[in-house]
């Protein structure tokens, strides 16, 4: 029986060696490749939680995302992320739970967690010194002033919008809003239960508060598009300036249909003879006119141009993803124009909204938006800080010159849609666009409004967009907020 | 025992008749000092990673746990002297690394459902169970004497163990299924006991009875089949016999790791009774057989073999296969020296108190702690085996060599199963996981080991007259 059991001994040593070897190959070659696993949530909470989160802070220095030590000693995640601001700052910030992040907390989450190869260095400085490697500090360029003016603008009208604002010369974004918005603080929770069914209620609200309108949000831009087609025309005809007369007719036939395109109401535009100078109709936001001129120009040129306004591009970041605004070339002379005012098919973001009058602002030259300012690392060097580069150049310096005297006619004249605002902010000139715009199916819903601006005329600090959803008017439901907006910025200066 | 005219330096002069003539009790108290060493450590370690002090309870959990186990030394002292050193301290170590893991468990929050991993009070009734342990160790020790008078209960305990594996499967027996198996009965909503972890020893003992019986017969050979010599076909019951209930376990209780346990535990018995090598290669096919076509008949044996095959691929780790994948995470996140214990995220693993206890290991303690456990278990079935070597006759030889064989398989099927050596199937992990049956059963396999031992090692009697003349013995 002996020989027997000296054979089963090794068949038993032959068990555990294979066991010994095979850990060895899990625990010592298979680690890295099954951290990588997408399903790995280990590797996800290790990362998240190694180091403390970096804050992130708006361009004048207020926290609007930061880490404390968790509340309870079981915690198993050391810190909890937390939101001043709440709601205010959602857009920007985003959110950072146990699983997941959006907005800047996903677009700079490695710098923020601290796992980024860039620090590397400084986390060995850490290391040999003895302190606690923090995550790195993400200043935004959002000012907080005017993102103040931007939430409470939005809340106190109380429909669903958003506001962008953007320094015309740079391209930083000033203040980005979207109502009604969110408290990233309740998605924070280090309860996995508590953050689902806060998660789903927020997913099942039919006012949508997790959508980021100012980036995501795709409205038709009404007339505000007139900026686009009277750009076209200037830049295609250097024979027209704005004091041209132009065709401005009570009724538009619209060619191969039955349908007349009228001013809003109805109504005759500027003296009724037909004829009026392009500033005037642009002033007064004729539809027939620009439909016209839409007409005459074609839907490529319109769309040549609004492509050069930073339409049409899907790959567009700031770094969050930023949605494609979109101006799709219609299938009849009678659509191209509807699409010339801005109605059709065609969509922007209230970022979008923003860059016309930026673009417009800063002679013709269109910077690309951004949102991150500059990173600090925990020992306060810079790890990387955003230098502002060119977009695109949509128009020459002297047509947007031109386009910006008939905005400023918008609110400084008096038959200026936007009139009721020419004196609103003491000793500054604003210059804008209004829209209001048809919804819904045969135009059944409520007008979405919107309004485009910068400001101050002469010495352009801020370019404004707004679209307010079902808002009415754009005089009435959008340009207030903005130059709430500019009077916060301007105010703070 | 030729070394009586010439005594080797190992014989005490005194007592010549006694070789050795050391019971190594002062060697275990040693060792067992150490395992009270590394729990204390491994105790310290949670406290001071998740809270920073020493936790609250540690004075009166390691107290108790001491306490029992010096309870256990005592026993072994008064009945079984000559018992192996090693096993006592072996056994006590894991017991208390148990211990320390659902203590760790317990007192951290697994964010997914707010809730930590097993309840604050389980690291209590882990110990209490361990005191239940021992105290069946000490009766065992206490009760039998003789590993010999075991033989008389062949039948008995061969009927008690299959009546005891069927008892989950009586229909309208109090249960629950745990994993798609049915191996538990409930009495009241408290008790939960899973009759396997004890028909196994029955079973043990059983078939070390029935085989030294039968030996003889099933060594005969039958006729030469590629050069292997098959037994005759009339000595096939036996082993049909255990084949069927091993298959029935696994189509009524869907309990495929434990009837690999039965199974490879029979034919291994088999072999060291009879020496034949066709009983092997017989029970493997036959085991194998039936494990396939079991997989193609029951969902949940074929499922087993999908996950082990491909358990990354398309959905699974969300579905079927997000068990042991988490558990593959842990163990591969522990790296080579593991997160320490507190550091890690044990909790992510579904059960990973029960069945994945050793991925909890393996992700705090990290490859070194894995080896370290898997040497023990090692040390202690090494250690079984030399008993049955030792050991003279041949009922306690088959004994003592097929239970130190079935620990070997049990550690073999889990840990190889976690690890993804071989498809997982839900048995306990000896010692360490939580449960109390499995920690009963545990400990009563190192009572039965010991026993057997003590008789291995225990000195002939002594002579009380002159060589030369008729020598009357006392038999203890």
């Amino acid at each position: 029986m002996n020989r027997a059991l000296r054979r089963i001994s090794i068949a038993v040593l032959v068990m555990f060696v294979l066991l010994l070897i095979n850990v060895n190959y899990l625990q010592g070659f298979e680690t890295a490749s099954l951290a990588s696993e997408p399903g790995n949530s280990r590797a996800f909470y290790a990362t998240q939680n190694q180091y403390e989160r970096g804050s992130i802070i708006t361009s004048d220095d207020v926290t609007i995302a930061a880490s404390k030590p968790s509340a309870s000693a079981n915690d198993s995640i050391k810190y909890q992320r937390y939101y001043p601001y709440g709601p205010q700052y959602a857009p920007v910030t985003g959110y950072d739970t146990l699983y997941s992040q959006t907005g800047i907390e996903a677009a700079e989450n490695s710098l923020l967690s601290g796992n980024d190869s860039s620090l590397d260095v400084r986390k060995f400085i850490d290391l040999i010194t003895g302190k606690s490697t923090k995550g790195a500090t993400v200043q935004v360029t959002i000012n907080s002033k005017a993102q103040a003016a931007a939430y409470s603008a939005l809340a106190a009208g109380g429909k669903p919008g958003a506001v962008v604002a953007i320094d015309p010369s740079s391209g930083k974004i000033l203040a980005m809003a979207s109502y009604p918005s969110y408290n990233p603080d309740v998605l924070a929770t280090h309860d996995g239960k508590q953050l689902v069914t806060v998660d789903n209620q927020l997913l099942a609200d039919k006012s949508q508060p997790l959508l980021n309108r100012a980036l995501e949000g795709a409205y038709p831009p009404g007339s505000t598009f007139k900026i686009v087609t009277s750009s076209a025309l200037l830049t295609q005809n250097p024979g027209i300036t704005i004091n041209t007369n132009v065709a401005s007719p009570n009724q538009l036939t619209l060619p191969q249909t039955n349908n007349l395109l009228i001013n809003n109401d109805g109504e005759s535009c500027v003296s009724g003879t037909g004829q009026a100078p392009l500033i005037t109709a642009f002033a007064q936001s004729c539809n027939t006119t620009f439909g016209k001129i839409g007409m005459d120009l074609g839907a490529s040129a319109l769309s040549a141009m609004a492509t050069k306004f930073g339409m049409n591009n899907q790959n567009l970041t700031v770094p969050l993803t930023v949605a494609q605004s979109n101006y799709t070339i219609p299938p009849s002379l009678a659509l191209t124009a509807y699409s010339a005012i801005g109605q059709y098919d065609d969509t922007v973001t209230p970022l979008q909204e923003a860059m016309f009058s930026a673009a417009i602002a800063n002679g013709g030259t269109l910077m690309k938006p951004y949102l991150v300012q500059q990173v600090t690392a925990s020992d306060l060097s810079t790890v990387t800080s955003t230098t502002p580069s060119v977009l695109s150049q949509p128009v020459s310096s002297s047509v947007a010159s031109e386009v910006g005297k008939m905005m400023l006619a918008v609110v400084q004249d008096p038959g200026g849609t936007g009139y009721a605002f020419n004196a609103s902010v003491e000793g500054v000139q604003i210059a804008g666009k209004t829209g209001t715009a048809e919804t819904g199916v045969n135009n059944a819903g409520l007008d979405d409004a919107a309004f485009t601006c910068f400001a101050p005329y002469a010495n352009p600090k801020i370019a404004v967009g707004v679209i307010i959803q079902g808002g009415g008017y754009g005089a009435t439901a959008a340009a207030p907020i903005a130059v709430q907006v500019i009077k916060a910025y301007l105010g703070n200066q | 025992m030729s070394s009586i005219t010439a005594p080797s330096p190992a014989v005490d002069p005194d007592n010549p008749l006694v070789p050795g003539g050391r019971s190594r009790r002062r060697t275990e108290l040693i060792m067992l000092v150490f395992a009270f060493a590394l729990v204390l450590f491994a105790f310290a370690n949670v406290g001071f990673s998740l809270k920073g002090t020493l936790p609250s309870g540690t004075a009166e959990y390691l107290g108790a746990f001491i306490v029992i186990v010096l309870a256990a030394h005592l026993a072994m002292r008064r009945f079984a002297p000559w018992a192996d050193p090693l096993l006592l301290p072996l056994a006590a170590l894991l017991n208390g690394l148990g211990i320390v893991m659902m203590y760790r468990l317990g007192a951290q929050v697994n964010p997914a459902t707010g809730n930590p991993q097993v309840s604050a009070s389980a690291t209590g009734i882990q110990i209490l169970f361990s005191a239940i342990g021992i105290g069946c160790f000490v009766a065992v020790l206490a009760l039998v004497r003789e590993p010999r008078v075991l033989q008389r209960y062949t039948y008995t305990l061969g009927a008690i163990g299959v009546l005891l594996l069927a008892l989950p499967a009586v229909p309208g027996m109090p249960g629950s299924e745990v994993n798609g198996a049915k191996i538990q009965i409930s009495f009241g909503s408290l008790i939960t006991v899973q009759p396997e972890e004890f028909a196994k020893l029955a079973l043990a003992i059983s078939f070390a009875g029935y085989l030294v019986a039968k030996r003889d017969v099933l060594a005969l050979a039958g006729r030469r089949v590629l050069g292997v010599d098959l037994p005759r076909a009339r000595d096939l019951g036996p082993i049909l016999m255990v084949w069927a209930i091993s298959l029935l376990l696994l189509v009524f209780e869907s309990d495929i790791g434990t009837s690999a346990v039965f199974m490879g535990l029979f034919v291994a018995m088999l072999y060291i009774a009879t020496s034949r090598t066709s009983w092997l290669l017989l029970g493997f096919v036959m085991f194998v057989l039936g494990a396939f076509a079991a997989s193609k008949l029951v969902g949940h044996v074929g499922e087993r073999f999908t996950v082990w095959l491909h358990p990354f691929a398309g959905n699974n780790p969300e579905g079927i296969a997000y068990q042991p994948v988490q558990a593959l995470y842990g163990m591969a996140s522990g790296g080579l020296l593991g997160k320490g214990l507190g550091g890690g995220q044990p909790y992510i693993t579904p059960l990973v108190q029960s069945d994945m206890v050793i991925s909890a290991f393996g992700e705090e303690l990290g490859l070194a702690g894995v080896m370290a456990i898997l040497l023990i278990y090692g040390l202690m079935v090494q250690r079984g085996l030399r008993t049955a070597m030792l050991v003279k006759d041949p009922f306690s030889k088959l004994l003592a060599g097929g239970l130190s064989f079935m620990l070997a398989l049990q550690v073999f099927v889990i840990v190889g199963g976690v690890t993804r050596l071989i498809p997982l199937t839900g048995i306990t992990t000896p010692f360490l996981s939580q449960g109390g049956s499995s920690l009963v059963g545990s400990w009563i396999l190192i009572a039965l080991l010991a026993r057997l031992s003590d008789t291995a090692r225990r000195p002939p009697p002594r002579s009380i007259q002159e060589e030369g003349l008729t020598q009357v013995v006392t038999l203890k």
